[in-house]
């Protein structure tokens, strides 16, 4: 890069380019989530170059405006505070060991009555009941803003829900409880776990952590990972107290 | 897929995930690279692993830095 500014260009609606002599030396994206929130990205090689994307792009865009990163990662953090993004809240990522041994979940059976059922096994018609009921409860709409990992909505905004990624928990044959379980290969990811608010605090979310936590250690997968809410007091002694470490944190930065 | 921003594309398979949000790279032809995650893997909440095979952009100013820019499948 010489030493002269480089020119920034908005080349669509969502897409920034910094310009070095017709050179594209950095990039910058939004994109609008589900609830309708915008985060950016930043690609630059120089730090110059990533301050003047974001001048730009902030005075381009209504406010507010979001964007997430790796904790651990100071340098990017530091220019987007520069750019006047202060942190909003922390999701930690948890490793979850799948080893019943290690987990002690594979002594614990379900609470009384409460049946589990693998990951793909469920129907998708409860399961979307279920579903409506949980995110009415916690007053979500798709694009949940406490929700790590968002489920996209449909054209039609219906929450896109596919059985294939969900064990869930039934009692007397109605559907209580969830686990949404993004399947790759050597580290699943645990995507969202939950239960109906009139049946927390009975073992539930546990059994249906056995289930998925099992069935990766039937399948020789060692660990799986989750992120969580900081504030989320419940999801991390549920974690922690099967022997899930922290592995890192990201951040989300809000600019108002 | 991420366009580069002036960089060389080059496949490689991570071979060391380090503290500070940046992880070791092995390419193809067996360079080794420092490398961060793109702005789109990093909003997608895409997590890299030691072994994931990756489409890298190595920087055009430091041979020896580069870009996550794409995780491949398996």
């Amino acid at each position: 890069m010489g030493e002269h500014a480089v020119a920034i260009m908005r080349i669509a609606e969502r897409h920034w380019h910094a310009l070095d002599n017709d050179r594209v030396v950095g990039r910058g994206e939004v994109t609008c989530r589900p609830d309708g929130r915008l985060f950016l990205s930043i690609d630059a090689w120089h730090s110059a170059v990533f301050d003047q994307l974001a001048e730009t792009m902030v005075a381009d865009l209504p406010r507010p405006l979001y964007t997430v990163l790796d904790e651990a990662d100071v340098d990017l953090l530091l220019q987007w505070e520069r750019a006047g993004f202060a942190p909003r809240r922390r999701e930690w990522e948890y490793v979850l060991p799948t080893d019943p041994q290690i987990t002690g979940l594979g002594s614990a059976p379900p609470p009384r009555g409460v049946t589990t059922m693998a990951v793909g096994e469920a129907e998708e018609g409860p399961l979307r009941v279920l579903d409506r009921v949980i995110r009415d409860e916690v007053e979500a709409t798709a694009g949940w803003q406490e929700m790590p990992a968002e489920i996209l909505s449909g054209p039609d905004g219906t929450p896109l829900l596919d059985p294939a990624k969900y064990a869930v928990a039934a009692l007397s044959g109605e559907y209580v409880g969830l686990v949404r379980v993004v399947p790759l290969p050597r580290q699943p990811r645990i995507g969202l776990i939950a239960v109906r608010s009139d049946l927390r605090r009975r073992g539930i979310a546990r059994a249906l952590l056995a289930e998925v936590l099992g069935s990766a250690h039937r399948r020789r997968i060692a660990t799986a990972s989750a992120d969580v809410n900081q504030s989320n007091g419940a999801a991390i002694a549920l974690f922690e107290g099967v022997g899930a470490r922290r592995a890192s944190s990201n951040l989300e930065l809000v600019l108002r | 897929m991420a366009k580069a921003t002036g960089g060389i594309q080059l496949e490689g398979t991570v071979v060391e995930c380090l503290r500070n949000a940046t992880f070791r790279v092995e390419l193809q032809n067996g360079h080794k690279v420092l490398a961060h995650i793109s702005g789109k893997i990093r909003k997608n909440y895409i997590k890299i692993l030691p072994y994931d095979r990756v489409l890298v952009e190595v920087s055009p100013y430091d041979l020896n830095r580069g870009r996550i820019l794409f995780r491949y499948r398996g």
